[in-house]
């Protein structure tokens, strides 16, 4: 979990008299189990109380976990290594673990999980710390100077292509695969996720997915109703559930007045962010261009020729182009980190798509106004789809087409190839790994403060936060809109491919102009597309499509 | 030990022996030679492994460092040995030199073979040559040319600065009350840190709808205020921004000129009969003039920097308005791992800015003699 949404989440709902409450019902829980499942075999027994018990370090309300806390976990989640390894096993081997200092969690945390590691397998780590900033230039660096320093990784699943394949990752060996129970992932994050050419590479131990946000008071204001009813749309004056309604609904409210204030509809960041803008244009655009009998949506897999200019795209554009007047003032100067943060939940705007955590900030930020007033689902469907091989807009015989953007996959950790010529080595690195990304340890992950989501099925289990002192319908509510993206059977996953944030980039870049005027949408999709070609020309297009092929599961 | 005369023409006044055996120099030239021929080993059998004509190898290139640090001490002892006393005064300058060789010379030389290569740091293939492309890429890079044309507005904005600081720094001179108190709040800009400023003046200041600067232009009637929604206003923000932050740079410098002034030459403009105006037009302006001018070489050459300040508030929008050729180049290095293209770039840009300041340099060189 966030830090930020810790904290809110712990100002605004919990008591020690809620969080009592929530300890004597994971007792009872508990209890049920020992009492009802008590015929089943012993390690899930086991299993059953280390949860509880690692959730009740140091207990939700009583302040942030400190390092001791993160032993303490570290310790209790050790089962899973005792079944693999003997204590001792790895006495002398030292191995170098790359990863973020980010809001001083990530690599500090892992520390404090894996020193009851250390000290009962005997193998030593030595820390890389880095800025998230200075990430992605680190590992690129390395890759291109051939100076991977570090046995174990902390990564983006974006990175893989310029990792996995390229070959510098290590295979992920079976008994890992059972350790940490991958069966248990949610749906996008299986295969092909983690894996090139059908070989396992990741371990993930984060979530992420953009979902959409929607502001309830808006669409029960009655004046609004009766306005929409008058202006003669179809339909009743509802949440839209397309992007044609959401186009409609935020052309209608402009120039309305909400409890006063100006009404304003869906929120489009035009300002870039370091690449990762793209992903809101791509949010708009998967419904479109994500069709359910095609994995691919960026680029043509067969040749790597972007879609980006296709029509699918080029009307994503558009909608955003067709509401630019009906955005607050100022908007081509914000940034998705504005649109969120400033103006949804400062109370500017009444639909907006983001990451899960955006949503929980809303109900609990100090300076959020609509914390009470928020409702979340998967991002809108499109009432056609794009079929890029036939060239046609489709109408599916189900309804609209969704496909919820799996931006950014999540961080995940994976062991590089450099250990695998000492067989010590590398099972010191995968058992390493295997212990951050054990099922227990990252439901305590999803729970308390760590710059990690919920990832798991068995992170979507309401009474074990309950039970840990989270307020049932806010949890709920906050869980349900991430796990509904995250099982979507035609989710849109994000190409692995080496460069990939190079592209995002450049389109920016080129976005920014469209947005300012300068280019048409479909002038502006051109030199975006003509931009990408020269990218995967200078990475090289005959990798490219190998591996964004493998990316997607194609052979 | 020498005579007098002997040491004729020898400013030192050297009083050791000068005398080389045979041997010495021997040792000496073996000593050079040997490590030259390591060094120049290393570097051929690294070379040809780095391009695959060897298999055998190094796996990275710091052996070749080691070997000429190696080279570098061995030059060094060998000058003692073959030259005696000259050899130890060469020794004052040549680590120095051979510092800056490897510190910037060959980074240099380094990155111009750099920026004429296709380098993207994602590609499979690596480093190749490309000779021109990057040039011939840059010429057509309209994304390039728009920031070369905004450092022109950029730089231009200086005569305004400079303007403001001229006036602040004769306030500053100036019996004032306070004037030590004014002079160091008047510097706070300069402390503070591009990002910082960025920060705290463009995204919450000049925030349009709490903060106190859009507050304030609503109160002088402007609607609704927005310091970074069209491309003039944007570019006209980041330049007050900009100037906000070394304004107090120039006008501690103009600041220091005044202060150095004859005060005979001024009082005499008194005696004479000068009016303040044209105190200042006939006495003090000219006789500023090589302060004034070193003053705005010296920020011209901090603008042409501007980077900070647009990646943090616009990141070069709208539309690339704001964009500085630094801001571009930071998006081609960090955002798209471009380093062949990148280094052209700041090359390119290096030369360019060499041969306008040299040109301005030369343009002004009549102004920047003192008067008699």
């Amino acid at each position: 979990m966030k830090v930020e949404v810790y904290r809110r989440l712990m100002a605004a709902q919990m008591s020690r008299r809620k969080m009592l409450k929530g300890a004597a019902a994971a007792g009872v829980a508990a209890a049920g189990a020992a009492g009802g499942l008590g015929s089943f075999a012993g390690p899930a027994f086991a299993q059953g109380n280390v949860r509880t018990n690692i959730l009740r370090i140091p207990g939700v309300g009583v302040g942030s976990p400190t390092d001791a806390d993160w032993q303490k976990v570290g310790a209790l989640c050790l089962g899973p290594t005792k079944i693999n390894t003997g204590e001792g096993e790895f006495a002398g081997v030292e191995l170098t673990f790359l990863g973020l200092n980010n809001q001083n969690l990530h690599n500090f945390l892992f520390r404090g999980f894996l020193k009851p590691w250390e000290a009962y397998t005997g193998a030593k780590i030595n820390w890389i710390d880095l800025a998230q900033a200075d990430y992605n230039a680190r590992l690129q660096q390395s890759i291109a100077t051939g100076t991977v320093d570090f046995d174990v990784i902390e990564m983006g699943a974006p990175f893989e292509g310029d990792v996995c394949g390229k070959g510098l990752a290590s295979i992920m060996p079976d008994w890992v695969k059972q350790q940490i129970d991958m069966n248990d992932y949610v749906g996008y994050l299986k295969a092909p996720v983690g894996t090139w050419e059908g070989k396992t590479y990741r371990i993930s131990i984060d979530g992420d997915c953009h979902n959409f946000n929607y502001r309830t008071d808006y669409f029960k204001d009655s004046k609004l109703a009766a306005a929409w009813t008058a202006e003669g749309h179809q339909g009743p004056w509802k949440v839209p559930t397309t992007w044609q309604k959401v186009q409609e609904v935020t052309k209608f409210l402009k120039g309305k007045k909400i409890g006063g204030f100006d009404a304003n509809g869906y929120l489009d960041p035009l300002k870039g962010w370091g690449g990762f803008g793209f992903y809101f244009l791509g949010s708009r655009a998967t419904a479109y261009a994500k069709h359910p009998d095609d994995p691919a949506w960026l680029f043509d897999p067969e040749s790597m020729k972007p879609r980006v200019n296709n029509p699918a795209w080029v009307r994503a554009i558009q909608d955003v182009l067709d509401v630019l007047d009906a955005q607050p003032p100022d908007q081509i100067n914000a940034d998705p980190g504005t649109t969120g943060f400033q103006q949804f939940l400062a109370g500017t705007g009444s639909m907006l798509s983001w990451w899960g955590d955006i949503g929980s900030n809303a109900k609990t930020s100090d300076t959020s106004v609509v914390g009470d007033s928020i409702g979340f689902s998967i991002l809108p469907g499109s009432d056609d789809v794009y079929n890029a091989k036939s060239g046609k807009w489709d109408q599916l015989p189900s309804g609209p087409s969704y496909a919820p953007n799996m931006a950014y996959i999540g961080w995940g950790v994976y062991v590089m190839a450099r250990v695998d010529s000492d067989s010590k080595k590398q099972k010191a690195a995968w058992s390493a790994a295997a212990h951050l990304g054990g099922k227990d340890i990252s439901l305590w992950c999803a729970a308390y403060p760590s710059g990690f989501q919920p990832y798991r099925n068995s992170h979507f289990d309401i009474p074990e936060w309950v039970g840990a002192g989270y307020d049932e319908a806010f949890i709920a509510d906050y869980l349900a809109s991430q796990a509904d993206s995250y099982n979507h059977p035609n989710a849109a996953i994000e190409p692995r491919i080496p460069g990939i944030f190079q592209y995002y980039s450049v389109a920016e870049d080129e976005l920014a102009k469209i947005y300012a005027g300068q280019y048409t949408a479909q002038d502006g999709a051109d030199r975006i597309a003509a931009a990408w070609d020269k990218i995967t020309d200078q990475i090289g297009r005959k990798s490219q499509i190998a591996l964004y092929k493998a990316s997607l599961g194609l052979s | 030990m020498m005579t007098p005369a002997q040491s004729e023409g020898d400013r030192l006044h050297t009083v050791l022996s000068d005398h080389m055996s045979p041997r010495r120099i021997l040792a000496g030239r073996a000593l050079v030679w040997s490590a030259a021929f390591v060094l120049f080993a290393t570097l051929v059998v690294q070379a040809l492994h780095d391009f695959e004509y060897l298999s055998f190898g190094f796996e990275t290139w710091r052996p070749v460092l080691y070997a000429y640090v190696l080279w570098a001490i061995s030059m060094g002892v060998a000058q003692v040995l073959l030259r005696g006393e000259r050899g130890k005064r060469a020794l004052f300058v040549l680590p120095a030199v051979l510092f800056v060789v490897s510190i910037v010379v060959f980074p240099l030389l380094f990155g111009l073979y750099i920026s004429f290569t296709d380098w993207n740091l994602s590609s499979l293939t690596g480093r190749k040559f490309n000779g021109l492309d990057n040039f011939r890429q840059m010429l057509s890079d309209p994304f390039y040319w728009n920031a070369l044309k905004n450092m022109v507005y950029y730089v231009l904005a200086i005569s305004v600065e400079y303007a403001i600081a001229f006036g602040l720094a004769l306030l500053l001179n100036a019996q004032i009350r306070a004037r030590k108190f004014f002079r160091v709040v008047f510097l706070l800009p300069l402390m503070l840190s591009p990002v910082a400023v960025s920060w705290m003046v463009g995204k919450s200041m000049m925030e349009i709808r709490f903060g106190p600067l859009a507050n304030v232009a609503r109160f002088l009637g402007w609607e609704t205020p927005s310091f970074f929604g069209s491309p003039e206003i944007a570019r006209l923000s980041i330049m007050v921004m900009d100037a906000w932050t070394f304004i107090p740079f120039m006008m501690i410098m103009l600041l220091a000129g005044l202060q150095a002034l004859p005060k005979e030459v001024l009082e005499a403009a008194k005696v004479d009969g000068c009016k303040p105006w044209q105190s200042f037009w006939q006495v003090i302006f000219p006789l500023m003039l090589p302060v004034s001018i070193t003053a705005i070489v010296i920020r011209i050459i901090f603008k042409l920097k501007l980077a900070d300040i647009i990646i943090n508030v616009t990141a070069g929008g709208p539309g690339g308005a704001t964009d500085s050729v630094t801001s571009f180049i930071f998006r081609e290095y960090r955002d798209r791992s471009n380093v062949g293209y990148g280094t052209l770039l700041a090359m390119v840009y290096l030369i360019l800015i060499i041969i306008f300041v040299t040109t301005l340099l030369n343009v002004v060189k009549r102004w920047m003699r003192p008067t008699n």
